[in-house]
């Protein structure tokens, strides 16, 4: 059953590989199209043999694989994965359609894409530590790749800088699993949560404070956010999309799987400072963005704001956060894909992303106008505008979190309150005023321009309307996924929360 | 219960489906033929909302107040629903916000008759409405943000309707803004509220509020925080100081908009205040402020706009001050009061902002100093003018002097100030309506009003409906009236009433509008003017002080990314990877250097572990 | 951030005042005479005299017939009111008249030339009392009105006058138009010069054709513009439409503040630069930009042959309407071309000195104007291309 949802993209990559002749970019990209789509109605299969109310793990799979190292291949998937499944299957997808004129080597790219994809439901559905570091360490490559070759000007530095955080964080990761095995004694890198008796709080704070690094790089979290900016602007418009769509999402889910889930007590002891953590970096990102004139950067720092929510729902552990936490991914993925599909096609369009040159895209027979009209849904949505899927997701973060760390989370709302003025900044600039693709500022010579851009083709803004409809979907209708995830962000709960009773209680 | 009543989910619906129903038009799918037929849909699900809502009026009037609920969304502990609190007052208010809808729509037919974005407009009017109709009925505290929110976004896009134009690009985005910072604190008071009092039912929320004043375990500073947050909303919505920027920047928008915006979004704005007045019983300094900024509001938005020689904003800024008034009459527990001056204010301020339109739409102007002698050329504008200003001064026996009258005696006694402040209102405000009857419809003709014929019968009409509509007032009011008696004040009262207009309108006929209106010689006459006009230069001080500051933060941020993170970062990618030379490696070169360096790291970590002092951790 | 390419983003040159002057006295076209040149203009002023037909002939409708009604629902229906045409109309598939009566608000607005004068007039004042006293016998409501507003119901008059004159001077232009574009249909036309001196001719024939405007009330024929008024096509109705509508225009609320205090619009009408040959064809379409509904009218009558040259540039039919308000604007400066031709106080060979210099000043006067106006769009290799 699992197994289907890695065999489809490897096995894509294969044909790719063994594709006879030198095929047409155009063949290679109908044939990833049909894997994508394929991949992503197995999910729904998935989907439809899930039960949601069970919270426990599901559909599992397993088999020994390197037992002496305690490596087995076990798969699963609860409601916390799931919803990340389906995300993944549904963005890949994008990306591929999305996916234009590439200049190089079509073939590795496509087979890249493919790999990143099944890396990625491998990382999400594996029930073993080392299998989720290997399927962790396994989409890092490709991605590199894909900034490195097809990448923007300055993508030597973007790339090399993605790779030495990603190998740190890789590294910590790997090392506080296999130091959590060295501790206990244990092998069997199974996810059974770690208890005082079994392991001492000291040693335990340090390997959770090893994988927080590790996964606060990934998803980041300030100060480790460094290389986001970069290697969004020079990532392509696809690959920003999964980077920021699914990548970014491995980060949170290793938070709430492996650190929370690992680590209960040591998590419940650390939660105060994570949740000032989380306001820090949810204020540095907003603000950090509202300086921003290109409007990559800009919407590539708002996700170092936004993933903040998710540490603060974490640090929080009450069964409305931890809900808030799988709708937050789930939302920010599909609205941070939505805008920089958007801004991708503005960058196509007009040559450049720089707020200080573009103006008045709204103009309707020049301009870019049904882009921008989406872009004003995506910021809106991004903003936290009821009726979309960002709303409702932040208000279940804030108020599950609310009564556990009020100062962290009003700051954090002060946060979302930024978001509105950034994007406003970006729509206002952007998209209103008179149509000008110039850095001039003289109205005279200003007045007198003409602008000639090419169209926009129906076929370029259908996966940003798609998203779009998911956004409001989910905005009008959580109940769907709030019934999916339910019953297991309330299990996870459990333990921490007892941890963090027992502390308060015991402490004080 | 009836179906009018059970169906009642409907009438937000019937808003928000005309704008699905406009998109063809709206986004440019039909190309050959022009935007109208949208408009005509949105105007016939207008008038299904009124039609519908009448029903409803009717049938509650007969059964008495009705309650509907509806399950949204329920996870853990957290149980959100769609509610209807179907009272007579709110349904007095959802026949407000239909019927002015209705009557703004037609009045826009004929305002932007050649406009070829009318679809849009319409597909915005629509959602507005939609979210207001919904706001007035909504009995839980989460949906009215819901739609509260819903309404600042509406108001953005209408404001920022005319987007190539460049002082509507800095406008919609101030008027976002501001009323974003409201909502961003009812968004943590209603938070808090719903993790510390479970339900948002705001009948729950009462007893919830009762039983912590009473047991007083609640302390007082969460109390304030929470008053201060849930005021806040209302606060931006109504345009309150010093949030009350927005509505003069929305002034940028189209008129019909501004009709719709000086009328039913600030009362929408003040009936969610009544709404989450009970809860403000844990929150004595949330009601202070409130008197506080309900009297600077009244008073200073009163001379603010006394000042301005723009037609539209000489009379946003007296909704502010009206507004302000209302807030006082919340603030000293008069709901009765303050909605008879919310209906009494809504529909002559709808009426005047249709005649100030007409006015524009005949002249292409709104500089007051560039108008005169229309009167005897505009018979619906005229009239129109004269009754809606009579509807706003408590002078002669329409609306607002029976609210005045009953305010003033409702106050008298136990807060003379705010009495007074009532009163003082109604001064400026009468000289501030006769100063503006002079300069725009006595007086000879100027250069753009020469040639002023009537304008066209799409906006006459909807102008002469509610014109009879605001002389019929006080029977409407009497009918709705929620305090005993309309005329229930005594005759020293009245007199004070109409001594206050009579002053007004004496001093706003005798004063000397061309020596006032250009710049005064006198040093202090002029800095007073200069002061009044640019609304104490508040844009400029939220500049040096809010937008610096957040500016100066976000600068600070960048620099603080720049420098330190991203110096450190390099340095350390200097250090690990040899030099900036070595980062072009071949591909395969970088790779091993990778796969070492992360081979390494972990022997280096887990050696750490065995080395440090780990049982002092463990104690 | 890569450089904007050169070709997304270019201005075309603008002459100065002394070019133009040079060019105007010279007798040489300020529009460059091109291949492309020639269609452009002459397709355009086709489907413009096609829509200044509608134009013309519901003007005149609405001045002749709906003259005074409270509620005049059908006026654009032409007095056709059958199912099939309120169907048409309430589904927006017409010719959109609002325009036409926008270029009426303006020319009435501004008030200048001799119509404008003969509005304040005694003769006028009596005309309309006949007409209103005729008109309050049968209508209780504008009996009731009248006394009140003394002046309501002579300014609709007025309104309803440059109405009828409006209508009566889109029909000369109409015909002419239509004319221009069967000449070079015949071959007759092989260049701007060409179709200039053609306007030119037309122009001049039609000068002084009389400008009059009678209505029936209660079966009883009324003047309200009578022939003993004297007023004429040219300098009467024609001047004070290109003052009004090709020069100074009136701001759209889609580019211009209203706001007083931000003083974007001058207190002198005459300052006013916002007509036909000074817009900027870029918004059109936009929100607030009244032109819109005449480059849509334009549009829905468009030659194939037009078409099909604008279906081969930039976006095709996606900016056809810009693209088109563009051509249209070139046409406007070759009417304007050849009004100026047409009415040089002296012959443009004369060697008389005192004719020459009031020629020279003449044209100055106008080169003056022109120079600010969007004359980038003359220059050989358009922006279009």
């Amino acid at each position: 059953m699992l197994s289907i949802l890695l065999l489809i993209p490897f096995a894509g990559v294969l044909l790719l590989a063994l594709w006879p002749g030198r095929p047409a970019e155009g063949r290679m990209r109908t044939v990833t199209l049909l894997v994508l789509g394929l991949q992503m109605a197995w999910s729904l299969v998935v989907l439809a043999r899930f039960d949601p109310g069970n919270s426990a793990m599901q559909l599992q799979e397993s088999f020994p694989w390197v037992d002496i190292l305690g490596l087995e291949y076990k798969l699963g998937v609860d409601g916390l994965s799931l919803p990340l499944v389906l995300i993944n299957g549904a963005l890949t997808l994008v990306a591929g359609i999305c996916t234009r004129d590439i200049d190089k080597r079509p073939r590795i790219y496509f087979a890249l894409l493919l790999v990143i994809s099944g890396a990625v439901n491998g990382a999400f559905l594996a029930e073993n530590l080392l299998l989720f570091f290997l399927f962790y360490e396994l989409e890092l490559i490709p991605l590199w790749c894909l900034i490195a070759v097809w990448g923007g000007v300055n993508r030597a530095y973007a790339s090399t800088k993605f790779l030495i955080f990603t190998a740190a964080s890789g590294m910590l990761i790997l090392g506080a699993f296999l130091g959590l095995a060295l501790y206990t004694g244990t092998v069997d890198f199974s996810l059974t949560p770690v208890t005082s008796e079994r392991l001492a709080m000291g040693s335990q704070l340090v390997l959770l404070g090893a994988l927080l690094i590790g996964f606060g790089i990934k998803v980041p979290l300030f100060p480790f956010h460094n290389w986001l900016p970069d290697a969004h602007t020079q990532a392509s418009t696809p690959v920003s999309v999964l980077l920021a769509g699914v990548l970014l999402k491995l980060g949170t889910y290793g938070l709430l799987r492996f650190c929370m889930g690992l680590f209960p007590e040591a998590w419940a002891l650390l939660a105060p400072g994570l949740a000032i953590w989380a306001a820090v970096s949810v204020l540095f990102g907003s603000l950090a963005a509202i300086a921003q004139t290109d409007m990559k950067r800009m919407v590539a720092f708002s996700s170092v704001g936004h993933m903040g929510y998710i540490l603060l729902a974490a640090a929080a552990v009450t069964p409305v956060s931890i809900l808030g936490a799988v709708f937050q991914m789930v939302s920010h993925g599909l609205i941070s894909a939505l805008l920089f599909l958007l801004v991708g096609i503005v960058y196509r369009k007009t040559g450049t992303r720089d707020l200080t040159v573009l103006h008045g895209l709204l103009n309707p027979e020049r301009g870019l106008p049904f882009t921008g009209t989406l872009m004003i849904v995506g910021v809106m949505a991004s903003a936290g505008m009821p009726g979309m899927a960002g709303f409702i997701s932040e208000f279940m973060v804030f108020r599950g979190s609310i009564s556990a760390y009020p100062v962290a989370t009003l700051l954090s709302m002060v946060g979302s309150g930024l978001t509105a003025v950034y994007f406003l900044l970006l729509v206002n600039r952007a998209f209103f005023g008179r149509l000008a693709v110039t850095p001039l500022i003289d109205p005279v010579a200003h007045g007198r321009l003409d602008v000639n851009l090419a169209a926009v083709a129906p076929r370029e803004t259908i996966p940003a309307m798609a998203l779009a409809v998911a956004v409001f979907a989910i905005g009008l209708l959580p109940y769907g996924l709030g019934k999916l995830s339910e019953a297991a962000t309330t299990a996870m709960v459990q333990l921490p929360a007892l941890a963090a009773a027992l502390q308060t209680g015991g402490l004080g | 219960m009836p179906h009018s009543i059970q169906m009642v989910w409907l009438i937000p619906l019937y808003g928000f489906g005309s704008v699905v129903l406009s998109l063809p038009w709206a986004a440019g799918w039909i190309r050959r033929n022009g935007p109208r037929p949208a408009a005509y849909l949105n105007l016939l699900g207008t008038l299904l909302a009124v039609v519908h809502s009448s029903l409803i009026l009717q049938q509650v009037w007969q059964l008495g107040p009705q309650h509907l609920e509806f399950a949204w969304f329920r996870a853990a502990d957290l149980d959100l629903r769609i509610g209807f609190d179907l009272s007579l007052t709110n349904l007095a208010a959802l026949e407000l916000v239909t019927g002015m809808s209705l009557l703004g729509q037609v009045y826009a037919l004929g305002y932007l008759d050649k406009e070829w974005s009318l679809a849009r407009f319409y597909a915005l009017v629509g959602f507005f409405e939609g979210a207001l109709a919904g706001v007035v009925l909504s009995s839980s505290l989460f949906m009215s943000y819901f739609l509260l929110e819903m309404l600042t976004l509406s108001t953005y896009l209408l404001v920022g309707f005319w987007y190539a134009q460049p002082l509507v690009v800095t406008a919609a985005r101030d008027a976002f803004l501001t009323k974003r910072v409201g909502d961003v604190l009812l968004l943590m008071g209603m938070v808090a509220l719903s993790a510390w009092a479970g339900s948002m039912e705001f009948k729950d929320l009462y007893v919830w509020a009762a039983e912590a004043d009473a047991s007083g375990a609640f302390s007082p500073m969460a109390g304030t925080l929470l008053g201060l947050g849930l005021i806040a909303g209302p606060m931006g919505k109504c345009a309150q100081f010093p949030m009350h920027l927005w509505l003069d920047e929305a002034m940028e928008g189209p008129n019909p908009a501004s009709i719709l915006r000086n009328s039913v979004v600030v009362t929408a704005g003040a009936l969610v205040l009544l709404k989450v007045m009970p809860l403000l019983r844990l929150s004595p300094l949330a009601v202070n402020v409130l008197l506080v900024v309900g009297t600077i509001s009244a008073v200073a938005g009163a001379l603010v706009a006394i000042a301005q020689v723009d037609i539209k904003r000489a009379f946003s800024y007296s909704t502010t001050s009206y507004l302000g008034l209302v807030f006082i009459a919340i603030a000293l527990q008069q709901p009765g009061i303050a909605l008879l001056l919310l209906f009494a204010h809504g529909l002559a301020k709808a009426l005047l902002f249709m005649s100030v339109g007409s006015v524009i739409a005949t002249t292409n102007c709104q500089d007051l100093t560039e108008l005169g002698g229309m009167g005897s050329r505009m018979p619906a504008t005229t009239t129109a003018y004269l009754v809606a200003g009579a509807g706003l001064v408590g002078l002669l026996p329409l609306g607002c002097f029976w609210s005045f009258g009953l305010m003033v005696e409702g106050l008298g006694s136990r807060a003379p100030f705010f009495a007074a402040v009532v009163l003082l209102t109604n001064v400026l405000t009468a000289f501030n309506l006769t100063r503006v009857y002079r300069q725009v419809f006595l007086g000879p003709a100027k250069p753009k009003t020469k040639r002023a014929p009537e304008v066209n019968w799409l906006m006459a009409l909807p102008m002469v409906i509610l014109t009879v509509l605001v002389a019929l007032m006080p029977a409407l009011m009497a009918r709705l009236d929620p305090v005993p008696g309309l005329a229930s004040f005594s005759r020293i009262t009245a007199i004070a009433v109409c001594a206050s207009g009579l002053v007004g309108v004496t001093a706003g006929a005798l004063v000397g509008l061309d020596t006032f209106w250009s710049r005064s010689m006198l040093q202090p006459l002029r800095a007073l003017r200069d002061l009044l006009a640019f609304d104490f230069y508040t844009e400029k001080i939220y500049r040096v002080t809010i937008v610096a500051a957040v500016a100066g933060l976000a600068r600070l941020t960048v620099w603080f990314d720049r420098t330190l993170v991203n110096g450190l970062v390099n340095g350390i990618g200097r250090l690990s990877l040899a030099s900036a030379e070595g980062l072009k490696l071949v591909v395969s070169g970088q790779l091993q250097s990778y796969v070492l360096t992360v081979v390494a790291a972990i022997v280096l970590l887990l050696a750490s572990l065995q080395w440090l002092p780990l049982q002092w951790f463990n104690r | 951030m890569p450089i904007i390419p050169a070709d997304l983003v270019h201005s075309g040159g603008m002459p100065s005042a002394a070019e133009l002057e040079a060019k105007l006295l010279g007798g040489e076209t300020l529009l460059a005479n091109t291949p492309d040149h020639l269609i452009e203009v002459v397709d355009v002023l086709n489907s413009y005299g096609e829509v200044l037909d509608a134009y013309s002939t519901n003007l005149i409708f609405q001045a002749e017939r709906q003259l005074l009604l409270p509620f005049p629902l059908f006026k654009y229906l032409d007095g056709d009111n059958s199912p099939a045409k309120i169907w048409r109309h309430l589904n927006h598939d017409r010719i959109n008249f609002e325009y036409a009566e926008y270029c009426m608000k303006a020319m009435l607005w501004h008030g200048t030339g001799g119509l404008d004068a003969y509005l304040d007039s005694e003769p006028f004042a009596a005309s309309c009392a006949a007409i209103i006293s005729k008109k309050t016998r049968r209508d209780p409501l504008l009996a009731l009105l009248h006394p009140l507003f003394p002046s309501f119901l002579i300014e609709l008059i007025r309104a309803a006058a440059t109405t009828h004159a409006l209508g009566q001077f889109w029909r000369v232009m109409s015909d002419l138009f239509l004319d221009l574009a069967r000449a070079e249909a015949d071959g007759q036309m092989d260049s701007i010069d060409a179709v200039v001196e053609f306007l030119k001719a037309g122009l001049v024939a039609a000068a002084a054709n009389p400008i009059t405007y009678g209505v029936e009330v209660a079966g009883e024929h009324l003047w309200v513009l009578p022939p003993e008024a004297g007023l004429t096509f040219l300098v009467d109705v024609a001047v004070p439409y290109v003052e009004a509508v090709f020069l100074r225009g009136m701001p759209f609320l889609g580019t211009v503040s209203f706001n007083a205090q931000a003083h974007q619009i001058s207190p002198d009408q005459a300052q006013f630069a916002y007509g036909a040959l000074y817009a900027d064809p870029l918004p059109t379409m936009g929100s607030g930009i009244p032109p819109s509904l005449l480059m849509q009218d334009m549009y829905r009558h468009l030659p194939e042959r037009l078409h099909s040259w604008y279906l081969q540039r930039t976006r095709g039919e996606g900016d056809v309407r810009v693209k088109i308000c563009m051509s249209f604007q070139k046409s406007m400066f070759c009417v304007t071309n050849a009004a100026i031709r047409g009415t040089f106080p002296h012959p443009l060979g004369s060697t008389d000195p005192q004719a020459r210099s009031a020629n020279r000043a003449y044209a100055a006067a106008w080169a003056s104007r022109l120079a600010v106006a969007r004359t980038d769009c003359l220059a050989v290799k358009p922006p279009v291309a």
